[in-house]
């Protein structure tokens, strides 16, 4: 008998599903292609299948799981309260103990690549900025992916001048000088280091003048987003004690990206092995709060005490919900109720807000056609509004939201809802 | 298995991309909405045109090979299972609304088109099709006009029969065929357009259809009348329309459900009651406030302990939330849940009910009831495991008490869910001899060849 570990951890959540097909309406992906194995049900059915051992591990299999963007709305929507999210990653992390990890990621590789003439000139350049990256390059898997996406026509930011953590120091006092309310670990994360530093000097600026010491270890490392979510577990568990270990001694740990503070909270939901990881994770959880959370939920500052830069004055924003903020950590209001309140800004909801742009971290390198068509939808819902700026909380989305815009040649600028506020 | 050559001729009609075989994708298309009902196909198709259907219907009929229409493959009747394998003939990618006519209170769909998209689109004219079985996040139009679906709104709107003026179907053949048409009254000829409707895809193809719609009502209001025995909610019911409100809903919780909604989502139901019935009135203003003072009297006068009408919108949610989440809150918790979907008269649900419970304390099993009371459609939920044989085997036996007790009561097997595959052993013992029989006659002549869904309501 093959041994089914992953398998056999997500087997009670599989088993919920009666497959009765709501799923269909909620999942993005499905409502673009409209065949069963692009949706929940169908995935979840296969998933079971392999338990029973009726389904290996196929080529096909791994496109099938593969196509997920793991936006949750699914889950999120289904009667029976099927954690279709958790049945996909433990069927990934499955085919990456049977098959190896290049299994799941190669095979839709060789995808792109025999589709696409570009992939000549992205492969280059991919390399060609590989070389110059920091040296601890196993430690940032996921920015390869980001760099394989350009070459297909996206408008992928220019990586920063100067990355993040070359800029930032180890300890941060509180600027008054006085003695600080609360210690707090400020998480980096990829997208901040390396393309959008000026957000992270951002959130410490802000929060050191409200009297908070801010702490960046050095030693801190990628949150595994896009490691664990494609099934390499072992080098997810790596990361997270690596993380837990950088974060010791912290009243919180903040971050400005909604993947990382969601990813950083899911470890205990998906990598212990064992007693003692899963307490220890599910510590480490406890400790995380996202940008948007933290400033109200914790620093409990009224929304309506935040100052609109002048730059915005006059505008009018509409706020995109990241799936790692709405659906993962249940974070909705919080956001809303500071754009709401801020002074000289008009706020106006768009029709689909929850609906996930499309990018679903390394899906949309590998299915960027799908992406193109999902984000399409998404930004009908934002010319729906007559907004100027669109506000939200994750830079995956932020590129995403600013490659689909783009190329939908419209005129609405993307922002972090950190840019927005002294 | 199908010839290697006939797929390809599948792929020059529909494009390469449009015919799946790898084994994945075959067992994606191997079940339904039920349980136990499992069969894979040789291939599935997802046609684009009805010009494409008819080529694909004259290729199979041609070779003998079962096609099963399917559409979102959210039906509980094994219906579109394909019993004998061949094409899956799936029509999720013909979804455009094609007109909607507010003239004429008319839309015109193609088969794929998933019901709460049509719902939302029609929502913005103002305008809404009746007919909402449970499925309707998934379901398509095709699928509830061939199962003739139905839902809580039937009490006072119907089934989906009375929503079809017109439909194109495409015959076994290949031959293209129009019934019916786009007014409201039509009296010419025999009506063959409802033959189609609730034909279960054992006739033919829908192709497109013409639907009758309706303004949506400017005022709803929800109540919720609570029971101490559930009999007394079943005599509630036909004591409200006897005295001359037709609500919208009628809908009934027993203990049990209420219960296992509270455990999923508490949202303070009575947990005591032996049962709850939720109203929903919807009309103008005026008539709705008078509907629900009638209502709330008549409901108090013959038995209800308790009953509360909805303050406003977000408390009415919160009541047909509990109504829907008790579907998933029944199918949750047993490995095999045996739905019924009997319907008797109205005036014996309280008898109906009382023998359900009998059937279960007989056969020692856990049984529940939910359904829609209004229209004596009640869909009583026996829990088993098909893997313990003994309970399984008792559990055949008060299901077939229930058919029975139905029947006997003056109702019959299927109200909206059709009978496919899950019906067919009481379909012959509780229908008229002279209708099985021209029934099979009509199969007969339509698809002499038996390639439409074979294996499906007749054994």
């Amino acid at each position: 008998m093959k041994d089914l570990k992953e398998l056999k951890k997500i087997e009670k959540f599989a088993d919920q599903c009666m497959k009765c097909g709501f799923c269909s309406f909620f999942c993005p992906v499905y409502q673009e292609e409209k065949v069963e194995t692009a949706v929940a049900r169908g995935k979840n059915y296969l998933i079971k299948l392999a338990l029973k051992g009726e389904q290996e591990f196929t080529e096909e299999m791994a496109d099938i799981i593969g196509k997920c963007l793991l936006c949750k709305r699914c889950a999120a929507n289904c009667p029976s309260k099927t954690q279709i999210d958790r049945v996909v990653v433990g069927a990934r992390a499955q085919m990456v103990k049977d098959k190896g990890l290049g299994f799941i990621k190669d095979f839709a590789f060789r995808k792109v690549m025999s589709n696409r003439k570009a992939f000549g000139r992205y492969v280059k350049l991919a390399k060609a900025f590989q070389w110059m990256l920091p040296k601890t390059e196993g430690n940032i898997r996921h920015l390869p992916d980001f760099l394989k996406a350009l070459g297909q026509g996206r408008h992928i930011p220019n990586l920063a001048k100067t990355f993040l953590r070359d800029m930032v120091k180890p300890v941060y006092k509180p600027v008054n000088g006085e003695k600080p309310k609360m210690r707090v670990g400020f998480f980096m994360g990829c997208a901040t280091d390396f393309v959008y530093p000026e957000l992270g000097l951002k959130l410490i600026d802000f929060l050191t003048k409200r009297g908070i010491e801010v702490v960046v270890p050095e030693s801190q490392n990628c949150c595994g987003a896009a490691i664990y979510f494609s099934g390499d577990f072992e080098t997810g568990r790596m990361l997270a004690e690596e993380n837990i270990k950088a974060f010791e001694g912290v009243d919180y740990v903040v971050t400005a990206c909604g993947t990382c503070s969601s990813t950083l909270k899911d470890y205990q939901k998906y990598l212990p092995d064992n007693e003692d990881q899963q307490k220890r994770y599910e510590a480490f959880e406890k400790k995380i709060k996202d940008s948007t959370e933290f400033v109200i939920d914790v620093m409990k500052i009224p929304p309506e005490d935040f100052k609109l830069r002048k730059e915005f004055e006059g505008k009018t924003a509409t706020w995109h919900d990241p799936c790692h903020l709405i659906r993962y950590q249940n974070i909705k209001e919080q956001p809303r109720a500071i754009l709401k309140a801020l002074k000289g800004l008009k706020y106006v909801e768009m029709p689909n807000a929850d609906m996930c742009c499309g990018m679903g971290g390394s899906f949309s390198v590998y299915h960027y056609d799908l992406t193109k068509k999902i984000a399409d939808k998404k930004m009908d819902g934002i010319k729906a509004t007559g907004a100027d700026i669109v506000v939200t909380a994750c830079p995956g989305c932020m590129i995403n939201l600013i490659d689909n815009a783009l190329r939908n040649k419209m005129t609405q600028k993307v922002y972090h809802f950190l840019e927005l506020v002294e | 298995m199908l010839k290697e050559s006939l797929v390809s001729e599948f792929q020059k009609i529909v494009g390469k991309e449009n015919v799946l075989t790898t084994p994945e994708a075959l067992k994606a298309y191997s079940y339904d909405g039920t349980t136990s009902w499992i069969h894979e196909p040789d291939c599935v198709v997802f046609p684009k045109t009805t010009q494409e259907i008819s080529e694909i219907m004259k290729i199979a009929n041609a070779e003998k090979i079962p096609v099963t229409p399917r559409g979102g493959g959210t039906n509980v009747s094994g219906g579109s299972v394909p019993w004998l394998g061949g094409v899956v003939l799936c029509t999720t990618k013909m979804n455009t609304i094609l007109k909607i006519d507010k003239e004429n209170l008319t839309a015109t769909v193609e088969p794929g088109v998933v019901l709460q998209d049509l719902t939302l689109k029609l929502a913005k004219e103002g305008l809404f099709f009746p007919p909402d079985p449970q499925s309707f996040l998934g379901a398509t139009l095709g699928g509830i006009i061939a199962e003739n679906a139905g839902g809580p709104a039937c009490v006072k709107y119907g089934v989906t029969k009375q929503y079809i003026l017109g439909l194109e179907v495409v015959f076994p053949d290949g031959r293209i065929a129009n019934f019916g048409g786009r007014t409201l009254k039509n009296v010419v000829g025999y009506d063959l357009l409802h033959i189609f409707v609730s034909s279960e895809g054992t006739l033919g193809v829908i192709t497109k259809a013409e639907l009758k719609l309706n303004p949506i009502p400017p005022a709803k209001k929800t109540i919720m009348a609570v029971y101490a025995e559930i009999a007394m909610a079943g005599e509630s019911v036909f004591r409200v329309l006897e005295n001359g409100v037709i609500p919208g809903k009628i809908e009934l919780l027993d203990n049990w459900v209420i219960n296992r909604i509270e455990e999923m989502m508490p949202m303070g139901l009575p947990k005591d009651a032996d049962a709850v019935l939720l109203f929903e009135c919807d009309g103008i203003p005026e008539a709705v406030e008078k509907e629900t003072e009638k209502i709330v009297e008549i409901t108090k006068k013959y038995g209800a302990t308790d009953v509360r009408v909805a303050k406003d919108v977000d408390e009415a949610n919160k009541y047909w939330m509990a109504r829907k989440a008790g579907f998933a809150a029944v199918f949750g918790k047993a490995p095999t849940v045996m739905a019924e979907d009997v319907t008797v008269p109205r005036g014996k649900i309280p008898e109906f009910i009382k023998r359900c419970r009998d059937l279960s304390k007989k056969y020692d099993v856990e049984m529940c009831i939910l359904g829609h009371a209004g229209d004596g459609n009640l869909h009583p939920a026996i829990l088993s495991d098909i893997k313990n044989k003994d309970l399984y085997e008792r559990a055949l036996k008060a299901m077939d008490g229930i058919i029975e007790g139905a029947v006997e009561f003056g109702g019959v097997l299927s109200g909206e869910h059709g009978i496919g595959l899950e019906k067919q052993k009481f379909f012959r013992r509780t229908m008229d001899p002279v209708a099985v029989d021209l029934m099979m006659k009509i199969k007969a002549l339509l698809d002499p060849n038996n390639i439409m869904n074979p294996g499906k309501i007749w054994d």
